[in-house]
């Protein structure tokens, strides 16, 4: 579905992405773990078009990404539910909604998609009047999901939507990626919380330092020693 | 003071309200500006003043009616709109806050040279409508070319804040001003609603220079200093960022203008308009409408 290959980004001489290359397969739940200032938020950054690598490629079924504008790479069919999910808090939650189908000119269906988004996200209906800087933090990452979900995107990528919110609503937020995800769309995950990502992800891939260190299944990431210790702070016991 | 002079006192100030309207349009523009780019234009009233020149030159010789002269400074304000983004904006480095402070510095200067060299910097007499048209109310007198401009003015503010909260594009500058990145997200081009804004606030500011001709019966590039300090402090008072504030700032600030000009003479007002603004800095910085949404 979406294959990066080699791709280089930096801010200014520092490179933050090192030729980073990985694979996010079809219908599938794709995890990318790793520490603070991996390089993480660079990469869902550089996929979405907001910033232009070095070298390297992005290719989305066959096309190539890299060199289009954010409006034609959604055009396309990836979103981004950005980090810390960037809502507009000035506009109405509905507003909202409707930003996100910016790129669609299909009025009757934006509107079916809207009734979808109240009936997976019913407090988002109960607030569809309501400005979207004033409600919680669970509540506006849901909002960010719909949003991104409003240009009916081939690839959903998530960049820590779990950050900052309570172990209740984190629940409440991986249950719905898996609720995606079985409805056939394909996610790329960017997360922290290792222990809530092995519930849900198909395939990992662990980042530092701007390089992929590790790829795997669940069963070879819980295998691992270094992750262990590092991002599931439980000790096996060597035997 | 005796009755006579309350009365004009009233008159004056409601004279200087109905000005306003053109203050409130200038502040309109400089806030919208801001809001997509946060960057301030310098040049805006200039080229406001600009366009009205524009139109005064478009129809020279053609016994035009005084409508469509209004009609061509619009047009005009929006060509130079989108001009003053081409050359103050588009191609100076955003980053640098103090690049296009200078880029539209330049070219308010500018602008007022190219008025001063081609009209040998002699005044010229601008058509208004209903200038002969005086309504009484009372014991005072409404004059029908202010009213006619106040008029405009409020017809121009509902249609933008239609257009702000109505309309797709609407939609979109507002998720610019908001939140660029997430706009990016959303497939909106910041580039073409920057032109967008640019164009829309020139042809405010045309509206907007058309009604200063009008309301003072002419022309002369002495306006644009003035225009330009004014719907700064408007913008200011208002709160940077808030259509509402900058309406109510406007019409405050030209009521007040002719209050202190009726007391104080005329070379003493701008003084306490100043005094008035270093208030607002000192007790309420943030204005009337302070825009509390954080932009990260
Ligand atoms: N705007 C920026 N300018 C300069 N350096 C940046 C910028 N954003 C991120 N970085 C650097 O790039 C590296 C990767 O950051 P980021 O992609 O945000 O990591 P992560 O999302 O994995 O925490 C870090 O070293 C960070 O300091
Ligand atoms: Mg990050």
């Amino acid at each position: 579905m979406l294959d990066v290959s080699d791709l280089v980004t930096a801010y200014g001489k520092i490179e933050a992405l090192k030729g980073v290359s990985l694979h996010v397969e079809s219908e599938k739940i794709t995890c990318l773990l790793g520490p603070n200032g991996a390089g993480k938020t660079t990469l869902m950054m550089t996929i979405a078009g907001i910033l232009q690598p070095r070298r390297g490629s992005i290719r989305l079924g066959g096309t190539e990404l890299v060199g289009l504008s954010p409006a034609r790479i959604v055009a396309r069919g990836v979103a981004l539910v950005p980090e810390n999910r960037l809502v507009f808090p000035q506009m109405s939650v509905l507003e909202n909604l409707l930003a996100g189908a910016y790129q669609r000119s299909d009025k009757a269906e934006i509107n079916v998609d809207v009734e979808r988004m109240y009936t997976r996200f019913p407090h988002l209906r109960e607030r569809h009047q309501q400005l979207a800087g004033t409600l919680s933090g669970g509540e506006q990452q849901m909002l960010a999901v719909a949003r991104a979900l409003m240009s009916r995107p081939r690839v959903l990528l998530m960049d820590e939507p779990s950050l900052g919110l309570a172990p209740l609503v984190v629940a409440e937020i991986f249950s719905i990626i898996s609720e995606l995800n079985r409805d056939g769309t394909t996610i790329f995950l960017v997360e922290q919380n290792a222990h809530m990502a092995l519930q849900v992800a198909h395939q990992f891939f662990l980042m530092e330092q701007g390089r992929i260190t590790f790829k795997g299944t669940p069963g070879q990431l819980a295998e691992d020693e270094v992750i262990q210790r590092a991002y599931l702070g439980t000790r096996r016991t060597a035997g | 003071m005796d009755l006579l002079d309350l009365i004009d006192a009233v008159q004056s100030v409601a004279d200087g309200v109905l000005f306003g309207a053109t203050y409130a349009l200038l502040g309109i523009g400089f806030t919208l500006i801001f809001g997509v780019m946060h960057k301030l234009n310098l040049s805006y009233a200039a080229a406001s003043i600009g366009a009205a020149y524009a139109s005064l030159l478009i129809l020279a010789g053609i016994e035009a009616p005084a409508i469509f002269v209004f009609l061509m400074a619009a047009v005009a304000g929006g060509v130079i709109g989108g001009l003053v983004y081409l050359i103050a904006f588009k191609f100076i480095p955003l980053a640098n806050p103090l690049a296009t402070l200078m880029s539209t510095v330049g070219l308010l200067l500018l602008i007022d040279e190219i008025i001063v060299h081609s009209t040998a910097g002699v005044p010229l007499n601008y058509p208004a409508l209903f200038s002969d048209v005086i309504i009484p109310m009372g014991p005072f007198n409404l004059r029908g070319d202010l009213i006619f401009v106040f008029a405009l003015g409020c017809v121009c503010m509902v249609v933008l804040l239609l257009l702000l909260y109505r309309t797709k594009l609407g939609l979109a500058t507002r998720a610019v001003s908001q939140q660029p990145i997430a706009s990016e997200l959303c497939g909106i081009s910041i580039t073409h609603v920057n032109v967008l804004t640019f164009v829309l606030t020139g042809v405010v500011g045309g509206i907007a220079g058309a009604m200063t001709g009008a309301a003072i019966g002419m022309l002369s590039p002495l306006l644009s200093l003035p225009l330009t300090v004014k719907g700064l402090i408007v913008t200011v008072i208002g709160g940077l960022g808030s259509i509402p504030g900058a309406i109510i700032a406007g019409l405050v600030v030209g009521g007040l203008e002719n209050f202190f000009q009726f007391f104080r003479g005329v070379s003493e007002r701008d003084l306490y308009i100043m005094l008035l603004l270093f208030a607002f800095l000192i007790f309420r910085p943030g204005g009337i409408f302070p825009t509390t949404a954080g932009r990260d």
